[in-house]
């Protein structure tokens, strides 16, 4: 095959392959969002449970104290626990 | 006389005598370095390879690198690290033993890879496809290059350069043309310090006031996406995870650079427990590679290789590269909004360069300038990151067929 041969081939399937990757780039993507959000909804039923008969912390101030600790660490920690000193 | 003779041949002039071209190289330094410096153009490259130029052509200093068949012994067979650093100098032994292996270039991927938040392309997933169509620029240079004379190896590391990331192209050139590493490195890196010059233009030829005044967030309003992301931290920890080993799979020639990029944000988002790892690769690691790559690719810029009319046409067909990719990009979110109801913003398009943030920031300067109140840089955060995997995923496709 001639050199214009060979940049003719490159165009096509490096153009194709760059698209597949990407779409699978959609794909995952989408995948892994769909399985995180359903397991974040049955973690949540699990905690709801809980809050209702332990009455947690006030929603306005959990989302302060988690703002403030994403700020302080540049986002590098997360809230995992609150709980009351005295 | 022979006293007088003597002391010339010790000194560096008989040397400037004997290769005047060094001077020019010398003053090509001097303009890159005043770029680097006042203008502030990419300095953080620009100035380490423009001094490596300074070095490697300061006559007598012997810091140039010289060419791969000069340590060639026989077939097949090179001297060591040792034997080079002997014979050619302390430049030599940087260069062989961090580029010529290719260790640099993914080092410096690992660190922007902990620097990159693909946060605002997971929020924008089917943005991702114009980061693809960005990339055209690299397969038509590579065309138009070969026509001009040059070999398919070569014409494909001139390509790459419209990818608009640096170390994929001196990686792909490090593979297929080192002897154009100079050049293309200082093209790469040029043309990324000029994307606020050249995406205004590009766009202001090819996209009308009413397109570049779609606003983006007004649009997700009217059709707002199907579901939303209910833990992002999570899916940012697994997509990294997923994507490094579905792409092996497919072009496992991009994994030196894909793989270190993705694990480089893979211990950026595992966040506390590993941030002295993620510290450590943004802050050290990339800075003493950025040195490193900086002055050995400044230093294979010696007259003899670098003045040449291969030099001037990588620097024409580098524009045209990027200039074709910024285009393409353009191009294909007028098709899509040709079809879609949802319109998208031409200028994320644009930003389908790999060139992050710069890229997006001037994107969305253009967007502020029409219309006040569209910001638009999450959105053409979304393609300019997409814009790195897929320039990674054509260099890939370069070096497997041609390397």
């Amino acid at each position: 095959m001639n050199d214009f041969g060979i940049a003719f081939q490159l165009l096509g399937i490096g153009m194709t392959t760059v698209f597949i990757i990407l779409s699978l780039v959609v794909v995952i993507g989408n995948l892994i969002i769909r399985v995180v959000n359903r397991l974040v909804l049955e973690e949540k039923g699990t905690v709801k449970g809980r809050e209702t008969s332990e009455s947690l912390i006030d929603k306005k101030k959990l989302s302060a104290i988690m703002a403030a600790v994403n700020i302080a660490t540049n986002g590098k920690a997360t809230v995992v626990d609150i709980t009351k000193a005295n | 006389m022979e006293i007088l003779k003597k002391l010339i041949e010790m000194t560096a002039f008989q040397e400037l005598w004997d290769d005047p071209g060094a001077l020019l190289m010398l003053a090509i330094a001097a303009v890159l370095l005043y770029l680097g410096i006042k203008k502030k153009y990419e300095p953080l490259l620009l100035i380490p390879i423009a001094f490596g130029m300074v070095l490697a052509n300061l006559p007598g200093g012997g810091m140039g690198v010289v060419p791969a068949t000069n340590i060639e012994l026989g077939e097949h067979h090179y001297m060591n690290l040792f034997e080079i650093a002997h014979e050619y100098g302390i430049m030599n032994y940087l260069y062989y033993a961090l580029i010529k292996t290719g260790f640099l270039p993914p080092i410096i991927f690992m660190g922007v890879g902990a620097l990159t938040d693909f946060g605002p392309m997971l929020r924008n997933l089917r943005l991702s496809f114009f980061g693809a169509a960005a990339q055209i620029g690299i397969f038509v240079v590579l065309f138009s290059a070969i026509a001009v004379g040059f070999t398919p190896k070569e014409a494909a590391s001139l390509g790459i350069i419209g990818g608009a990331d640096g170390p994929t192209a001196i990686y792909t050139t490090i593979i297929l043309a080192p002897h154009l590493l100079g050049p293309i490195a200082i093209a790469a890196y040029s043309y990324m310090a000029l994307v606020p010059v050249i995406i205004p233009l590009v766009t202001k030829l090819l996209c009308s006031e009413k397109e570049l005044k779609i606003n983006m967030r007004e649009q997700d309003k009217k059709y707002p996406p199907k579901f939303k992301i209910k833990d992002l931290n999570t899916v940012k920890i697994i997509f990294p995870i997923v994507l490094g080993v579905v792409i092996a799979f497919f072009v496992p020639s991009s994994v030196p650079l894909l793989g270190m990029l993705l694990f480089g944000n893979l211990i950026k988002e595992v966040g506390v427990t590993v941030a002295r790892l993620s510290d450590a690769a943004t802050g050290p690691i990339l800075n003493a590679s950025t040195i490193f790559l900086g002055l050995t690719v400044g230093a294979t810029m010696t007259s003899e290789l670098f003045l040449d009319m291969k030099t001037i046409m990588i620097i024409v067909g580098g524009f045209i590269a990027f200039a074709i990719s910024i285009a393409g990009g353009i191009f294909s979110v007028k098709g899509y909004n040709l079809i879609a109801k949802k319109k998208i913003n031409p200028l994320i398009g644009a930003t389908g360069l790999s060139a992050v943030p710069m890229a997006s920031r001037v994107a969305n300067e253009i967007a502020l300038k029409y219309d006040s109140g569209n910001h638009v840089l999450q959105y053409c955060m979304a393609s300019n990151i997409s814009g790195v995997i897929g320039s990674a995923v054509a260099a890939g496709v370069l070096i497997s067929f041609l390397g």
